[in-house]
């Protein structure tokens, strides 16, 4: 009598093979927009331990409550666990007389250095006056690729130059030298000229490259910089899982520590450049835990913003 | 290797049909499921993936078929074919002309490996005894023409471009009219990053392209691209006459099945793939051989007709 009255409303004991097909077809649609694939297969897992046993409310189909159960839990992997706040801790170390120091890692051509400039660009907007480390001293261009940008902010900034210096310097060495040397020269002329910020440029490199992960890490050691972030281009499909894992992994086992610095957090790039396929982003957060600090939307110095999480997550289910 | 990994994965799904007692349905698809989630994993684009799994299933009548042995080599030679078509648009690739102006444009998105790329084809036909030539119609991107300069200025290679012109149109135009006249076999046109969103990007380099009129058009992808490949890569199809597919960045871990989609988007082959940052880190790619690899890793050759 009761099971039947049940059955009129509508309500329902979900179990697996209901779920099934909704979450196949959910999987597909994440890896449509560009979720790297194990990761969308363990977050439909999760939605079914989740939703296994539940009771289906009256006038919801399945599709809709996996949805809705996807939903909240990609917002909570996007949302920061820890917030960073670079100008309070710029501000902070400013008082302690250092500069404050942000390394940019990442593989070749994501962005670190135009992402670096803009940065430097809203640290500057932001009253800080700025040194840039030029340690990429292998990529043909490098150099010159910062000394515009540095000439180009400056020129952005004609007022703003306090006691007759420029608001952004650039630190190089050319092409050939360790950068880890250069890094430390860069800071201690930052300490020495009462500069409040160091950005550290890096050259680009794959995860597997063993020779290049271990000069970063020793680049990170002996400076250990305030903030280590990592850029990663919104374009990567699964491989944003490996290059984040890998560059941590390096960054442990290089470390000589038993408390290694490890990444700090991220730099999404060209988010222009994907439409709604902002799946990137979910592959980079579930993977490492660690915030998207910025997000890169553009070319021009302007171009950063902080992470919408929302709306990430709105376009993804879209 | 490219796919090699990939190649791998297929090849031991295709044996779980030698293994199968029966063929039916639920093997079939099994082995598809097993075949289209390695594809995936290599970011090949999940629409080519869709395609290929209905592609196959449509090919096989478990109702008419007889015969076991017949219903595997059927399926075998199905995923195979579908395979191929991934990898092969089944256009001859482009090749310059000894003796002649050679003009090639290289275009693609931000960072993927133009500039560097436009070097390493310049030494690969100069050693080859080509007269190469390269040209920098990048204005845009802070460094740009000293990258390009420092490479050239290293592998020997004559270069044209300008700090004080801001229109990488008349620098195209100039430079390519300079080294025609100077009787350049190969005249390499590097251009800036752009992608399908910003329209005016796109009519920058139609200009270029018109100003130079190529004789190819390089589309250059990063094998570490996921599902957003295949639009950007349709886009520059429509705005320019791309040719050939050149994969940066094989060195690393990438599978590079997202920069394949390309090759379907743009009807164009795979010319050369690129494999670490030094100048000769660099391979020409050849379908053909490149299939006959992938086979040879079953021991299933000659399922395909020739
Ligand atoms: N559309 C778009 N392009 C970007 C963005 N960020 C960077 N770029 C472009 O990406 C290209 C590569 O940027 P770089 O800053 O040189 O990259 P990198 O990581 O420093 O490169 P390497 O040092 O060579 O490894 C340039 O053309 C940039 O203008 C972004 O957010 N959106
Ligand atoms: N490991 C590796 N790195 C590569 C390869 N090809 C290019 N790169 C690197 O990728 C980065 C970007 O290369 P660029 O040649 O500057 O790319 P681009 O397309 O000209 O960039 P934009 O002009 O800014 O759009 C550089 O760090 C190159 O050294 C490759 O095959 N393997
Ligand atoms: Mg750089
Ligand atoms: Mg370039």
């Amino acid at each position: 009598m009761f099971s039947m009255f049940k059955n009129l409303i509508g309500s329902k004991t979900l179990t697996k093979e209901d779920l099934d097909t909704a979450l196949e077809k959910m999987k597909d649609h994440l890896v449509a927009k560009n979720v790297a694939s194990d990761i969308a297969v363990k977050l439909c897992d999760s939605v079914a331990a989740k939703l296994e046993g539940r009771v289906l409310g009256t006038f919801n189909t399945i599709a809709h409550t996996v949805k809705t159960t996807l939903n909240e839990s990609c917002v909570q992997i996007l949302l920061p666990k820890r917030r960073i706040d670079i100008l309070r801790d710029a501000m902070e170390t400013k008082q302690q007389k250092r500069p404050y120091t942000i390394t940019f890692c990442g593989v070749n051509g994501v962005g670190k250095s135009t992402n670096l400039a803009k940065i430097c660009f809203w640290l500057v907007e932001n009253g800080f006056r700025v040194l840039i480390a030029a340690c990429d001293t292998f990529r043909a261009g490098a150099v010159e690729q910062l000394r515009t940008h540095t000439r180009k902010l400056n020129a952005l900034h004609p007022n703003v130059q306090q006691d007759g210096q420029h608001m952004v310097k650039l630190y190089e060495k050319g092409y050939g030298k360790d950068a880890a040397g250069i890094a430390m020269e860069a800071i201690n002329y930052a300490r020495d000229s009462h500069i409040d910020v160091v950005l550290v440029d890096t050259a680009g490199r794959m995860q597997d490259n063993e020779p290049l992960m271990r000069a970063l890490s020793k680049l990170i050691r002996v400076n250990q910089p305030d903030l280590v972030l990592f850029v990663g281009e919104a374009l990567v499909g699964n491989e944003a899982v490996d290059q984040l894992t890998k560059f941590n992994k390096a960054l442990i086992d290089h470390s000589n520590s038993e408390n290694p610095r490890t990444i700090d957090g991220i730099i999404l790039t060209k988010f222009d450049t994907i439409d709604d396929k902002v799946g990137a982003a979910i592959s980079m957060t579930y993977t490492t835990g660690q915030p998207i600090v910025f997000v890169g939307t553009g070319q021009t110095y302007t171009d950063l913003r902080n992470l919408n999480a929302k709306a990430v997550v709105s376009s993804l289910l879209k | 290797m490219v796919l090699a990994d990939l190649g791998r994965k297929i090849t031991s799904a295709l044996k779980s049909l030698s293994n199968a007692t029966i063929i039916n349905e639920e093997v079939l698809n099994e082995m598809l499921k097993e075949i289209c989630k390695a594809l995936l994993e290599a970011d090949v684009n999940i629409k080519l993936v869709k395609q290929l799994r209905e592609n196959v299933r449509s090919v096989i009548d478990f109702d008419e078929m007889a015969g076991g042995l017949n219903k595997r080599r059927m399926i075998q030679s199905a995923v195979f074919k579908e395979l191929v078509k991934l990898i092969d648009p089944g256009i001859k690739a482009w090749q310059p002309m000894k003796g002649k102006n050679n003009v090639i444009m290289f275009v693609g998105l931000q960072g993927s490996g133009k500039t560097t790329t436009c070097t390493k084809m310049a030494y690969y036909y100069q050693k080859k005894g080509w007269k190469t030539c390269l040209i920098c119609a990048d204005t845009f991107r802070a460094g740009a023409f000293d990258q390009l300069k420092q490479n050239a200025t290293k592998a020997r290679i004559p270069f044209y471009g300008s700090y004080a012109e801001m229109d990488p149109v008349v620098i195209a135009q100039e430079g390519v009219e300079k080294f025609r006249n100077e009787n350049f076999e190969v005249i390499i046109v590097d251009t800036s990053g752009r992608h399908k969103q910003e329209d005016s990007l796109f009519e920058e380099m139609l200009q270029v392209n018109n100003a130079v009129d190529p004789d190819n058009v390089v589309f250059v992808m990063d094998a570490t691209i996921g599902q957003a490949c295949e639009s950007q890569a349709r886009a520059f199809k429509e705005k320019v006459d791309v040719a050939s597919v050149i994969i940066t960045k094989l060195d690393g871990h990438a599978k590079g099945g997202g920069a394949l989609s390309a090759v379907a988007a743009t009807k164009s082959p795979v010319i050369f793939i690129g494999t670490g940052e030094h100048t000769d880190d660099f391979e020409p790619f050849k379908v053909q051989p490149f299939i006959s690899k992938l086979l040879g890793m079953g021991d299933i050759e000659g399922l395909i007709d020739k």
